[in-house]
This record gives structure tokens, C-alpha cells and sequence, in this order.
């Protein structure tokens, strides 16, 4: 794995990398939080966080790499990227990965998430994913809270969110979710009810109120509002390479399961 | 990804088909999912930019054919040229014997639902 991280504030080795020894910035008092967001349902998570990025006009702080990941890049406006990035302002960062990852990535990917929380004095961690739901009634789409450790619940609480209570998890969300759970950084996974197999910028912008509420930050949803139509049909192609994975990864799952219980 | 365990009815992995805009015809390929249940078929389309009134569906033996005028043009580059696409359109083959006759669709939030019913064929067995 390799994090380069610049103007943080921070310095820090890497062993695969060269050592980065960076500008000391303004040190914030408020505990530092990180957003992640990555392709899944509705593709919630890359809307989302990838909103909260310009809204806020957070700056592109460094990048992420992880074994075995394909080598990806986007071009935008002449700008090379890579697809793992990560964001800053004042005390919140976030992590966006612009790539689906399958099973083995994903397990990467939980691990580089939490070496960058350890790395850079992380809190808490917010993930935002969706959750295919069968509803077809017209009432906007609800969202739920999953925490890893019992310090958040009370988030959930001072933020009407409700508790996700039965189902299965699998993807990058389970990945992650099983690496916080078991160290001291808790983690909160918001999962709004979205269309499984389609773009869902409505439910986003659910997730997008309910993200501003916890960092307690003002956030006006009319632009994501006005492009919801275009948008869906600009991340066609993005929907259907995360819809391949997220089978895929199903698929993985449920061949180490024993036959008894298929 | 998560499922909840409340999603009723059982879902075959959806068969999610491939997009290949027509950029000549200017025609965009919709997303589309088809899902298999017990006496029907669910084949979902994702139309956004699209109108009710704007959409043709035709049988044609067991493939679908869904065409749709956008409300407005749509603006994409691709292969480093800007395409003003015009239409959605997408061709689905069903895997089984179905009743056209009894289909019913539904259009809400730019996504189309068409509720195909399976033909039943064969004979029950007696058991002994």
C-alpha cells in the first residue's frame, strides 16, 4: 500500500514510498472525521461524498494505492487521477474511490482506510452505501445507521437516523465494517434505500441531508437536485461495472458457504 | 452492498445487459434489468430525461423492444466527439415462454416496469 498525502499538516514514512515531510498546517481542535465513499447500490456512496467534495470545495490531498488494483487512471479538464483520492477541509477528510472493488480489493481497500485513520488521528469514519430496497411507493427514500461500536449510537440518535437492524452485508462495505469493528476507531455505515440496479441520486440525496446533519455542516441539495436526470444517465456505464462486481462478489461469497446452507 | 432480509421475493441475479450507444443514430443504450419470479418476468428499464407519452413498447415473439424520445437532448463526449443523443433504445430477448398478451408497464421516477407474465405450460403429476 502506498498513501501520499500532501499539506496535511503531517509528515509521516511510508515504507513503499518516499518519506513525505510536509508543511505544518493550522492544527483544528475538533476531532478529525473521514467520509468514505465507493461504488454500490444506486451508486449512493459515489454521488454522495463525490457532492459533499464540491459543495464544500474540499481540496484533493493526495491518493491511494492498493495491491493488485488495475491500473486506472481519469482525465479530467487535462488533470490526470487516480482512482482512490483523498479530500480535506478543516477537520474532515474523505476517501472516494471512483472503481468498484471485488472481493479481494475490497479487503484491501478496508485496510489502507484504516492505516490512513491511524496515520492521520482519525475519530470516527462515516461510510455511505445503499440498500436495495423492494419499496415502490413514492414517499422519499428512508435511511438507516449501522455502527461498529457503541459511541456512535448516540450520532444516530441525536440524528433521528434509525437502526439497521436484520439483514446480510457483503462488498466493500462488510469489508470494512469487519476491519473497524475490531479496532478503536468506530465506524458508522449509512445506508440509504435506493434502486439496486440503477443510479439513484434521489436517494443521495438522502444520504447527503442525513451526512450534513452529523458533520454539522450547511449543505444546499437544488444543484444535485437539478442534475438528477443527467446524472443518471451519465453513470450508466459506472452502474453497470459496479453491478458486475457487487455480483461477482455475491457470487465469491456464496461458493465458500457450506451446501447445507444454500 | 447490503440486502435486507425483508426483500421478499426471491431474485435471480438480474441479467444486466451491456450498453452500446449507437453515436450515428444518436441513440443511447438504457440501463436496463430483467428479474425472474415465480409466474412473471420484471423487466426494468432506467429512462430518465424521458416522458410517458414518449415511449413505444413492442413484442416482437419473445424480445421486447423499448424506444423513448428524450425531452431534451442530451450532450455526451465520447471518443473525443460531442454527441447530442436523441432517443433510448434497447432490445430484450426473454428467456422463457411468455403471455405478451397479458403485460402490463408502469412508468414512474423516469424508471419503466413491465410486468411479463410467464406461460405455464406442462401437466401436473399424481402422486402415489
Amino acid at each position: 500500500m502506498k498513501i501520499n498525502i500532501e499539506n496535511l499538516g503531517f509528515s509521516f514514512n511510508c515504507k513503499l514510498c518516499k518519506n513525505y515531510y510536509l508543511k505544518i498546517a493550522k492544527q483544528d481542535t475538533q476531532e478529525n472525521t473521514l467520509l468514505v465513499g465507493f461504488p454500490s447500490n444506486g451508486l449512493v456512496g459515489t454521488f454522495s461524498v463525490s457532492y459533499l467534495i464540491h459543495h464544500l470545495k474540499m481540496k484533493q490531498v493526495g491518493e491511494i494505492e492498493i495491491p493488485d488494483l488495475p491500473s486506472t487512471l481519469f482525465v479530467e479538464g487535462g488533470e490526470i487521477l487516480v482512482p482512490i483520492r483523498v479530500y480535506n477541509k478543516n477537520n474532515i477528510f474523505i476517501i472516494i474511490s471512483d472503481v468498484p472493488f471485488n472481493q479481494y480489493l475490497a479487503e484491501n481497500f478496508a485496510v489502507a482506510v484504516h492505516k490512513f485513520c491511524k496515520k492521520f488521528a482519525i475519530k470516527k469514519i462515516v461510510i455511505v452505501s445503499g440498500m436495495e430496497t423492494a419499496s415502490k411507493e413514492k414517499k422519499p427514500p428512508k435511511i438507516y445507521g449501522l455502527v461498529t461500536h457503541p459511541i456512535l449510537e448516540n450520532t444516530l440518535y441525536e440524528n433521528q437516523i434509525p437502526k439497521f437492524l436484520d439483514g446480510s452485508i457483503f462488498g466493500t462495505d462488510a469489508a470494512i465494517i469487519s476491519v473497524f469493528r475490531k479496532t478503536k476507531i468506530p465506524a458508522l455505515v449509512l445506508y440509504a434505500e435506493c434502486h439496486p440496479f440503477f443510479p439513484d441520486p434521489e436517494a443521495s440525496i438522502v444520504a447527503i441531508v442525513t451526512l450534513a446533519k452529523i458533520l454539522d455542516v450547511n449543505v444546499d441539495t437544488s444543484d444535485i437536485q437539478n442534475k438528477m436526470d443527467r446524472l443518471r444517465i451519465q453513470h450508466r456505464n459506472l452502474m453497470e461495472e459496479t453491478i458486475r462486481t457487487l455480483q461477482q462478489q455475491q457470487q465469491e461469497k456464496q461458493t465458500r458457504a457450506p451446501q447445507i446452507y444454500r | 452492498m447490503i440486502k435486507n432480509i425483508d426483500f421478499k421475493f426471491e431474485i435471480i441475479p438480474p441479467i444486466i445487459n451491456s450498453l452500446f450507444d449507437d453515436i450515428e443514430h444518436r441513440i443511447l443504450s438504457p440501463l436496463s434489468c430483467l428479474r425472474e419470479f415465480d409466474n412473471h418476468w420484471m423487466l426494468e428499464f432506467d429512462l430518465p430525461l424521458v416522458s410517458k407519452k414518449d415511449i413505444k413498447i413492442i413484442f416482437d415473439g419473445n424480445t421486447i423492444n423499448v424506444e423513448a424520445k428524450l425531452k431534451e437532448k442530451y450532450s455526451e463526449e465520447q471518443l473525443g466527439k460531442i454527441t447530442k443523443f436523441e432517443y433510448f433504445k434497447k432490445s430484450i430477448s426473454l428467456p422463457g415462454k411468455i403471455d405478451s398478451k397479458k403485460t402490463a408497464a408502469k412508468f414512474q421516477k423516469g424508471r419503466l416496469e413491465i410486468k411479463i407474465p410467464k406461460k405455464m405450460l406442462g401437466h401436473s403429476v399424481k402422486i402415489n
